[in-house]
């Protein structure tokens, strides 16, 4: 057996068992088969298709084959939502609360904030022009921006926005990562339609007094966006999974199931408000804190927990000469 | 199998079409067939084959030993014959129409030829 071969074979343990057994021998003799002479190790892309390929054989066994499609959807969901709070928030930091009040903001922008939005704006534009591996470099990009702006703010002095808008949006980017290679030119362009709509709402913005919209994420019209964008997402998912299981198409049940987790963040308001049992809207940091905690935690717990629901035992391809 | 079908799938069951392939075989006819353009990695087109093979468009010929390495032949079953036809005629229509449309457009836009004004007197 020559280094290559045994290499191979250790990629392959990404598939299940029962499936290296009936396949195996045949997956690594192709590829030594395609292998340039004096190769002793496989390449990037051939680690990445196998394990790709194991993954996809996993779930397969699992019973979940659609998985894959189901987060692609919700990526592309996520994406679109994160990039209109960018654009919407952006609006909201051209607006800092005038000298006289005192409060501090960070020069001509409310917050730091500012930086991380632009960076989701831009990377509306990169997944315009170049779908795939650029548009998720550029939302892991707007993601670490986003993450930043916690331990930033303090370094530099500067406010920032408030946990309960950054929090959804990197659960929203998080998801947005699974973004899909290919996709039809109207669905690369709804993230920067979308994006130009808030911007024109945005220029009426001056008709507003900045205690209405402008120099903080606290004003009264900023706090209810996300819960109202929450309920949006929620009742797009569901529509999309009942419209798609009609068809046997399960992928929007995934793709619902995977949502949930930035769903409930961007309901973070309301639903520590009704834990709380007192039926305010407005919680207190604790209370907020602990939801955020118990979100974070059981909604992710949701996928491995319907995989193993729909566990079915591995069945084997039927690869038997007629 | 869900129709229209997906470009590598199509590739796939055309390669096959003409006789029965391994999968070495397969991944250079499928990377003949579309002027090397669409290149199947062997994790991707075992994938491919499980679903064609779940779907019966696809069955598994004879299996070969080869150099100690293990050889699985895989042809067009007859639904796969008859998916391929169809998927082919419904492309072929499409080609008809778009060309055409094409060549009215072209026609369209020709500028008229003048005509000789006049003519002997």
């Amino acid at each position: 057996m020559t280094d290559l071969e045994r290499r191979y074979l250790r990629l392959l343990l990404a598939y299940p068992t029962g499936y290296r057994r009936s396949r195996g021998a045949e997956i690594v003799g192709t590829y030594l088969d395609l292998a340039a002479p004096g190769r002793r190790w496989p390449s990037l892309a051939d680690a990445a298709d196998l394990l790709r390929g194991g993954l996809r054989q996993r779930l397969r066994a699992a019973g979940a084959p659609d998985l894959i499609p189901g987060v692609r959807l919700a990526a592309v969901l996520a994406f679109l939502t994160a990039t209109t709070f960018a654009a919407a928030w952006s609006v909201l930091e051209l607006r800092p609360p005038p000298a006289v009040f005192g409060v501090p903001s960070a020069g001509p922008f409310v917050s730091l904030g500012i930086g991380a939005w632009i960076a989701w704006l831009l990377a509306a534009v990169v997944y315009a022009l170049a779908p795939g591996r650029w548009a998720r470099r550029a939302v892991a990009l707007a993601l670490l921006l986003t993450l930043g702006l916690v331990p930033a703010a303090p370094l530099v002095g500067l406010p920032r926005p408030p946990l309960f808008v950054l929090l959804p949006q990197v659960a929203l980017g998080l998801v947005a990562l699974g973004l899909p290679d290919a996709l039809p030119a109207p669905l690369r362009a709804a993230p920067l339609v979308a994006v130009g709509v808030v911007a024109l709402a945005g220029t009426n913005v001056h008709l507003l007094s900045p205690a209405v919209f402008g120099g903080s994420y606290y004003v009264t019209s900023a706090v209810p966006v996300l819960p109202g964008a929450a309920v949006a997402l929620l009742a797009v998912a569901v529509l999309l999974a009942a419209g798609l299981a009609l068809r046997a198409d399960s992928r929007g049940v995934w793709a619902a199931l995977i949502l949930l987790t930035p769903i409930g963040l961007l309901a973070l308001q309301p639903l520590a408000g009704a834990i709380d049992g007192v039926g305010h809207t407005v919680a207190v940091w604790s209370e907020l804190a602990a939801t955020a905690v118990v979100i974070g935690v059981v909604g992710p717990a949701l996928l491995p927990l319907a995989l193993a629901l729909r566990r079915r035992p591995t069945r084997s391809p039927r690869l038997t000469p007629r | 199998m869900d129709t229209p079908l997906r470009e590598p799938t199509f590739l796939i069951l055309t390669a096959l079409a003409g006789a029965p392939l391994h999968g070495y075989g397969l991944i250079r006819e499928v990377a003949a067939l579309s002027d090397g353009r669409v290149t199947l990695r062997p994790g991707t087109l075992y994938g491919a084959l499980d679903r064609l093979v779940d779907a019966g468009l696809v069955d598994v010929d004879r299996e070969e030993v080869v150099d100690g390495r293990l050889r699985r032949y895989y042809c067009l079953s007859p639904v796969g014959d008859a998916t391929l036809a169809a998927e082919t005629e419904r492309l072929r229509r499409n080609v008809e129409a778009a060309t055409a449309r094409l060549r009215e457009r072209a026609h369209a836009a020709r500028p008229a030829t003048p005509r000789a004004a006049g003519g002997l007197a």
